[in-house]
């Protein structure tokens, strides 16, 4: 069967990547057409290394303008989750032998998961901060296991399965005291949230560029000056001797051009809410049995989380696809082979729920045409697939 | 969308072997509309990385089969079984050892995997037929009843494994390999330039691998629960104690090799007595038998008491004649010509004219 889906395709699922910006294409392809491509080492002192470093130097300025926070602050990697490793090695590597206690939200991304459960291993004590059904992280939790045992607090800005938003000015709040460092995953805010790193008392924070319309690769780590950092890539003193390794400079390049756009950000919010809030109500109103996961507290404009009753998430999310609709059942996992999501378990949904669960992201590009088209498809493939499913629950009950 | 030029939709169980590739494309080429699918059905990230290749065992199959899936452009998905296929397959197989049987894991996972999690998918997928790589065929017979028959290739003929499907399934499969031989396959994805096309054949059973099933139970069951399963090797019929033995799930019937005992003649494996954990052991005499009694019987059709048919007792016995009677809870065999090493947990399976798959149950003796 060709994959008609590769054609006219309906992306929504924009919180595990988005399409790179369709200008931000033709000017890549312009620069190579006319041979103006930055493709030399930014780290050589011949002619050729000028403009990467330009690409570098004008990247960190724009960022850190628009973030509050020193160029110097900040170094390009791989991406969040080699960030997210980052922070938390260095940390318990700087000051483990002081302070072993590390309070880390239940719902963090795999990357601050397995990077803390590495630590463990290494002798670290975690504290799991809860989250309830609502996406709310208990805050007595925090304000009850922090002391001056504690060396870091990593929780995230916004959940990338459920769009809640954690707020870091309380937590900042209820920690600094304490002389705890903060660490947030900020990979869900680009975009969709405006941030301010001074503001928040934020230590340590992570991104990743190819959430926001530009090419993978391109990761910003934000160390505050003065907090602890240890190498995870030793190397030719790249990043100010931080990161080791070549700049990807043509994915640094892109976010750069990328960054301004971010002035848009409430007018894009209020369209993509728009169109989410329309998606969720029509969606309540046609399908029963559907709820949408952690609705009660604030949430990321473009994220929706639902749970369809009775409806295996692995089977709707391929029936979808081969609809040509791309969206997901939860994180995307590298293997391609879905397990009930980890998130939704620790917020207290049954296994049961979490195999029903459907994550829907839109992103600045998402028509409205698009989430009516998307509608329609749900509805019918929902319908489809309960309707085979309680034949098959009869034939099992006669059968027995 | 409906392809009204399409024969069907069809959903393809893939296991990244050169068998359902070729399966895969041989229903892409007849004009079918294709999805495929491979169900990880074990959590391999236990496994060991294989040295040198920097990469899993499972995900060298699931590649595979995602690469041909990509080679003739269709759809492809992982579903993921792990937790149907322990409650399914390896649970009753561990339970089988311990009890004293040799467990024929293949046809749990194709009566609650394959032949029916599948079928679902199938279904929900919207999808008209389930395709799968077995050496086994499908036919009409002069009635329009679907019927499954032996496979071109008698030495590959899978449909041993297949006796406990849903009749009514059968008109919803196909086979698309069933009428070659192995080497027609292999030619074929030469031809097609399929990557898979001189990947070893699976041997053995897909979960245990090189290691040998005594290494997975052992793995996979505590010792203390193995230390009860330790017990006496005694001499068959009379009943000399002949030494001890480190646990029943350590033998299976007609064994001769690695019985842990150094004695002048040939001793084979006799008899296991799961209650007092006792392994008779005997000589090769003992292993006959005319009889057998089958318990928990699948039919596909209908056979007529005291009907002379072929069976096959295990899945490389080419099949012997027998009378089968009709029992409270079974069948009694009564073969022609007597049978080496008939063994429980293993399965008999009835075939009319020695390729009509009729059905046939579980061996209990």
């Amino acid at each position: 069967m060709p994959i008609e889906s590769q054609k006219s395709i309906i992306y929504l699922d924009n919180n595990a990547t988005t399409r790179p910006d369709p200008d931000l294409l033709a000017e890549l392809v312009q620069l190579i057409q006319n041979d103006q491509f930055p493709w030399g080492n930014a780290s050589s002192i011949h002619l050729q290394s000028r403009d990467p470093k330009n690409t570098l130097r004008e990247t960190r300025r724009l960022f850190a303008e628009i973030f509050h926070c020193q160029a110097t602050e900040l170094i390009f990697n791989s991406g969040a989750s080699e960030g997210n490793n980052t922070v938390l090695k260095s940390v318990w590597q700087s000051l483990g032998q002081s302070k072993n206690e590390f309070l880390i939200s239940k719902v963090e991304h795999p990357s601050v998961i397995k990077a803390a459960e590495y630590i463990q291993s290494l002798g670290a004590v975690i504290k799991w901060i809860p989250v309830n059904r609502k996406g709310q992280i208990d805050l007595e939790f925090i304000k009850n296991n922090i002391s001056n045992q504690t060396a870091l607090v990593s929780v995230m800005f916004a959940n990338n399965e459920t769009g809640s938003l954690f707020p870091i000015s309380t937590i900042s709040e209820i920690i600094k005291p304490h002389g705890a460092l903060l660490h947030v995953d900020c990979v869900q805010a680009l975009g969709k949230e405006k941030l301010n790193l001074q503001e928040l008392r934020i230590d340590y924070a992570t991104f990743s560029g190819h959430k926001f319309y530009s090419l993978q690769g391109c990761g910003v780590l934000f160390v505050r000056r003065g907090s602890p950092l240890v190498n995870l890539i030793h190397g030719g003193g790249q990043e100010r001797g931080r990161r080791g390794g070549t700049e990807n400079i043509l994915s640094v390049w892109s976010f750069q051009q990328m960054l301004p756009l971010l002035k848009w950000l409430e007018a894009k919010n209020h369209e993509v809410r728009k169109l989410r809030d329309h998606f969720e109500m029509n969606i309540q109103n046609k399908i029963s049995g559907v709820t949408i996961t952690a609705h009660e507290g604030l949430r990321l404009a473009n994220t929706s989380s639902l749970v369809i009753q009775d409806v295996d998430g692995e089977t709707l999310l391929m029936s979808l696809d081969l609809k040509g609709f791309a969206i997901s059942t939860g994180a995307a996992c590298s293997s391609g082979n879905p397990e009930p999501s980890p998130v939704l378990l620790s917020m207290g949904l049954s296994r049961d729920e979490a195999q029903s669960s459907l994550r829907v992201s839109l992103g600045w590009h998402t028509k409205p045409q698009e989430m009516d088209s998307f509608i329609l498809a749900l509805v019918e493939v929902v319908e489809r697939i309960r309707k085979i499913k309680t034949e098959a629950e009869e034939k099992k009950s006669h059968a027995g | 969308m409906p392809d009204n030029s399409s024969k069907g939709k069809v959903l393809v169980a893939m296991s990244g072997g050169v068998d359902s590739s070729v399966a895969a494309s041989l229903l892409v080429d007849q004009g079918y509309e294709v999805i495929g699918a491979t169900m990880q059905v074990w959590d391999y990230s236990s496994c060991d990385i294989i040295e040198g290749s920097g990469t899993c065992c499972s995900s060298i199959d699931v590649d595979d089969a995602r690469s041909v899936a990509d080679k003739l452009n269709i759809p492809f998905y992982v579903l993921n079984c792990e937790a149907k296929f322990k409650a399914a397959v390896i649970d009753p197989f561990i339970n089988d050892y311990l009890n004293g049987r040799t467990p024929l894991p293949c046809v749990n996972c194709n009566t609650y995997l394959k032949f029916d999690h599948l079928i679902q998918k199938m279904k929900e997928l919207g999808c008209d037929y389930l395709a799968t790589g077995h050496y086994a065929q499908v036919i009409q017979n002069e009635n329009g009843l679907s019927q499954i028959v032996t496979s071109e290739d008698d030495w590959k003929d899978q449909t041993y494994f297949l006796f406990t499907i849903d009749p009514a399934i059968i008109p919803h499969l196909i086979f698309p390999i069933g009428h070659l031989k192995k080497p027609a396959v292999r030619e074929i994805a030469e031809a097609k330039g399929l990557t898979v096309a001189k990947k070893k054949d699976s041997t053995g059973i897909c979960f245990v691998g090189s290691k040998g099933y005594d290494q997975f139970i052992k793995e996979n069951v505590s010792a203390s629960i193995l230390k009860t399963k330790h017990g006496k090797l005694k001499r068959f019929p009379d009943g000399d104690i002949m030494g001890d033995h480190d646990g029943i799930h350590l033998y299976t019937i007609g064994q001769s090799k690695g019985i842990g005992l150094t004695y002048h003649e040939k001793l084979f494996v006799i008899k296991i007595d799961s209650e007092t954990n006792t392994v008779w052991v005997g000589d090769e005499k003992y292993l006959y038998h005319h009889e057998v009694q089958v318990i928990e019987p699948h039919m596909l059709n209908d056979v007529e008491d005291g009907e002379d048919l072929y069976v096959k007792i295990r899945y490389q016995h080419k099949g012997s004649k027998a009378k089968v009677f009709k029992t409270k809870d079974g069948y009694n065999l009564k073969f022609e010509e007597p049978q080496r090493a008939i063994t429980p947990g293993q399965a008999a399976v009835f075939y009319r004219n020695q390729n009509i798959l009729l059905g046939g149950g579980w061996i209990k003796i």
